[in-house]
């Protein structure tokens, strides 16, 4: 494996990571709370999509879509129906609420589908090699998909209405409220973003690995990872998490330790000692606990008062 | 609001007063001295000795004990149980003294209980000594920020707007205790108040300040005849208060 | 199982998740710590437990103390520098220190003494059951159950006690996320959190033994995040900050959960299903009372003194 190759899983990784962790924050800023139930929403997603295209034989990329806009709608009456009611309560309250409706989304998927891995079917991929990498058009899709939910992201912050008012709402929560910008209306699109990308990120990693009911729980630690070092409420810091958190995951399980100890050859202490790859999610752990020592608003976040 | 050149000394056994209009920096230069904000730069001395980045609860233990401005009660616990969080060195707070020495704690706890009594009655709070502190009025809340003040016995006191949104016939009543604690217990009292009367009343001395600066030290009396203060709380930040008001 | 086998299983279940319900109770209850990594102290107590006893062959009181022991300091060393963190992230990092708690004992089989099939996904089996030569494969149950039961009157005594202790108080005062009040009065409120976190920690460990033993094979894909929520699910319900709500919280929780065991002889229903729809079920009742009865059935008893 060379370095090149480590860069391309980095950011094939970064990639899907954004997908998730972009909604994780602005619902996180909007609905101030950390919603638990992020990633399996993207999992039912993955599910739905797989229901479209495998059960039912659409084409994969319409079946993607539909299973996003459809999770999409789903989160906005999961929300009505539970979270609205909660609007005032306490954090820690939502939070747990929103670890039930995890467990609940979770097991129906599993009730539905079965513990059993499943894959959708695609067409037979064949990988561009080279001598220092190599890269399957999937990936490359991975890579454009969520390149492209970026820059549509950045637009619909920065150039429409609703961008502004999320914007406001985000900033400055009372005021935006005064002044009359309707934050209900706001709450519903902002789920509906975060949800259908979140959908379309669980479908890319469905499509490269398998699906597998518990596969939200497993991906985590790492979009919250990814999304608290960039600083909650701050997209860009969203993007910028995942791409620090998708190196950090490839390079440490690239890394020799052993050749860093070593000094490179000065020191008389040749071992090589690898991060085993069954602790990568210790990577995420370890990283989010020394931002959260460190510098607890994130590398973007916003600074709170007192 | 952030402070730049405030310096001011409180003379021990006296009652200070800190005003300014909203935003002058009053409750930062609070926050600073009891060390639930860090400050960037200057000295503060509290008995001599320099205080340097030393948490909240470690100078309360040294003798700083204060109010807040929104006053701070744990709602799901009943008044007397608030009151019963004062005292500094209680035996039972610690885990293996819980088991094993029983009998000191018990002895504590009725000692702690009667003192307690006896301020609830001070504050007028007794017959409310079984209720939900979160039940409380803000006024009433005040009351037993100042009744655990009054039993935590601290050195130096910081009374954040004491007699804000407390019932005008109580306010009598808290300022003859806040006189007394000046006056029989010795107690140093550095108070922030947008009321006045109180201020002429008690205070020995009173700081001005606005925009985060000192502008005026002296009596009660000078300061209201000061005329920087005058414009102070005539322009800027705040047109509604007026330096001259019976409220 | 014949039926009495059946109700000694429950019991004992209700049991060993009373405790980590106590405990859990004790730590965001009373103290306002959402711990959303409570199965670490079940692992780890489980773990430590059998390493103890099978690999070692030392004894289960042993055991039992190396579990209680190793759970703690857990609780502890994570509390350190978690303490003063913000509610939710704190609740975030407590997840990921408890599936890191997991994935060590997934990778490192030489912990439980390696060999074939021995440890790592493959868990670990012929965990040693204590005194069991003393008595016929019928009665000892009965006894194990006298075991748990005496734990839980002991873990119930000692978390009660401190909780009406001025030690309780103080936790009390630091639950509702604003520290201003406990600062003020001079109290260490990290210190008072990271002890919590200890004792809870301990009690964790406790009843982690307590299944390891019982069940006689342990593996970490038992100790999956889930296993928190139920204990979530079992203080919610019982009601928060009162330490006989914990104890009727896992009543009921373990009940409602076993309810339908013998369903799939009734109704044709996929074994995996069923357990599936099983935990549906709990995060919908997670749902449910947290909408509607937050305050769970028994409410905390205000303190007259």
């Amino acid at each position: 494996m060379t370095v090149i190759q480590v860069i391309i899983n980095s950011i094939i990784r970064a990639s899907e990571l954004t997908l998730l962790s972009l909604g994780l924050t602005i619902v996180y800023d909007i609905l101030k709370f950390a919603n638990f139930a992020h990633t399996e929403f993207a999992v039912v997603g993955a599910y739905l999509a797989f229901f479209l295209s495998v059960t039912l034989g659409l084409p994969m990329i319409p079946a993607a879509i539909i299973a996003a806009i459809a999770t999409g709608f789903l989160s906005i009456a999961i929300d009505r129906a539970v979270f609205k009611k909660m609007r005032n309560s306490n954090g820690i309250i939502i939070m747990v609420t929103s670890m039930g409706v995890a467990i609940a989304l979770r097991n129906t998927v599993r009730a539905i589908w079965g513990a059993d891995a499943r894959s959708y079917v695609l067409p037979l991929q064949s990988p561009l090699v080279t001598q220092w990498f190599r890269i399957t058009s999937l990936q490359i899709w991975i890579i454009i998909v969520g390149a492209v939910a970026m820059i549509l992201f950045h637009l619909l912050l920065h150039y429409t209405t609703l961008g502004k008012a999320m914007r406001a709402s985000s900033d400055n929560p009372e005021l935006a409220q005064a002044s009359g910008i309707a934050t209900e209306k706001i709450v519903t699109y902002v789920w509906f973003i975060a949800i259908t990308f979140a959908s379309l990120g669980g479908t890319l990693i469905g499509m490269e690995t398998f699906l597998l009911p518990y596969m939200g729980f497993a991906i985590i630690i790492p979009v919250f990872c990814a999304t608290i070092m960039g600083g909650i409420g701050n997209p860009y810091g969203a993007m910028l998490g995942a791409l620090v958190l998708g190196f950090a995951e490839n390079f440490g399980l690239y890394i020799n330790f052993g050749k860093v100890f070593n000094l490179g050859g000065l020191l008389p202490f040749s071992r090589d000692m690898f991060i085993p790859t069954g602790y990568k999610p210790a990577i995420a752990f370890v990283m989010l606990i020394i931002v959260l020592l460190i510098r607890p608003r994130g590398i973007l976040g916003k600074k709170k008062e007192g | 609001m952030a402070l730049a050149g405030v310096s001011f000394r409180v003379d021990q056994g006296s009652i200070t007063g800190l005003i300014g209009p909203n935003g002058s920096g009053k409750s930062t230069c609070f926050n600073i001295i009891s060390g639930f904000y860090t400050k960037d730069r200057g000295e503060i001395y509290f008995q001599g000795e320099k205080i340097e980045n030393i948490e909240p609860f470690r100078l309360a233990r040294m003798g700083i004990g204060r109010t807040f401005q929104i006053a701070a009660v744990t709602e799901k616990m009943t008044v007397l149980e608030n009151l019963l969080l004062a005292p500094k060195t209680q035996t039972g707070e610690g885990v293996f003294n819980v088991f094993f020495r029983a009998a000191k704690i018990r002895r504590q706890e009725k000692e702690n209980y009667e003192k307690a009594l006896e301020i609830l009655n001070l504050v007028q709070l007794y017959d409310l000594r079984n209720e939900y502190a979160g039940n409380l009025s803000g006024g009433q809340k005040k009351l037993l920020s100042l009744g655990r003040i009054l039993l935590s016995d601290p050195l130096f006191i910081l009374l954040d707007e004491p007699t804000a949104g407390v019932n005008p016939t109580l306010i009598k009543d808290l300022i003859a205790a806040v006189k007394r604690l000046r006056d029989e217990e010795g107690k140093t009292i550095l108070l922030v108040e947008h009321n006045m009367k109180v201020i002429s009343e008690i205070c020995d001395k009173v700081v001005v300040l606005d925009f985060g600066r000192k502008i005026a030290e002296g009596t009660p009396k000078e300061i209201q005849n000061n005329e920087k203060v005058l414009e102070a709380y005539l322009s800027g930040s705040s047109k509604h208060e007026s330096i001259h008001e019976n409220s | 199982m014949g039926f009495i086998n059946f109700l000694v299983y429950l019991a004992i279940m209700m049991g060993i998740f009373a405790i980590l319900s106590v405990s859990l109770n004790l730590q965001y209850g009373f103290t306002g710590l959402a711990n959303f990594g409570q199965v670490a102290f079940f692992c780890l107590g489980a773990y430590a437990t059998t390493i103890v006893t099978l690999t070692f062959n030392m004894s289960f009181f042993l055991g039992l103390i190396a579990a209680m022991f190793l759970a703690g300091l857990f609780g502890y060393i994570i509390a350190i520098p978690t303490a003063d963190l913000r509610e939710d992230y704190w609740a975030i990092v407590t997840l990921a220190a408890g599936e890191i708690v997991r994935i060590f004992f997934l990778n490192e089989d030489w912990v439980v003494g390696g060999g074939p099939y021995r440890g790592g996904a493959y868990g670990v089996g012929d965990i040693p059951q204590p005194f069991r030569s003393h008595f016929s494969a019928q009665t000892y149950p009965f006894f194990y159950l006298g075991i748990v039961l005496a734990c839980l009157l002991v873990t119930y005594l000692i978390v009660n006690r401190l909780t009406k202790s001025p030690f309780g108080r103080v936790l009390k005062s630091i639950r509702e996320g604003d520290d201003n009040l406990a600062q003020a009065m001079g109290k260490d409120v990290k210190k008072f959190r990271i002890k919590t976190m200890a004792i809870g920690g301990i009690f964790g460990g406790l009843a982690g033994c307590l299944y390891a033993h019982y069940y006689g094979f342990i593996s970490p894909q038992e100790f999956v995040p889930l296993e928190t929520f139920i204990v979530w699910a079992m203080v919610i319900v019982g009601g928060e900050g009162n330490n006989k709500g914990a104890i009727l919280g896992s009543v009921i929780i373990i009940l409602f959960y076993n309810s339908t065991r013998y369903l799939k002889d009734y109704i044709p229903i996929n074994e995996t299903t069923l357990a599936s729809l099983r935990m549906v079920a709990i995060g919908v009742l997670i749902v449910v009372v947290m909408l509607f009865m937050k305050e769970g059935l028994i409410k905390e008893k205000k303190r007259i003194y």
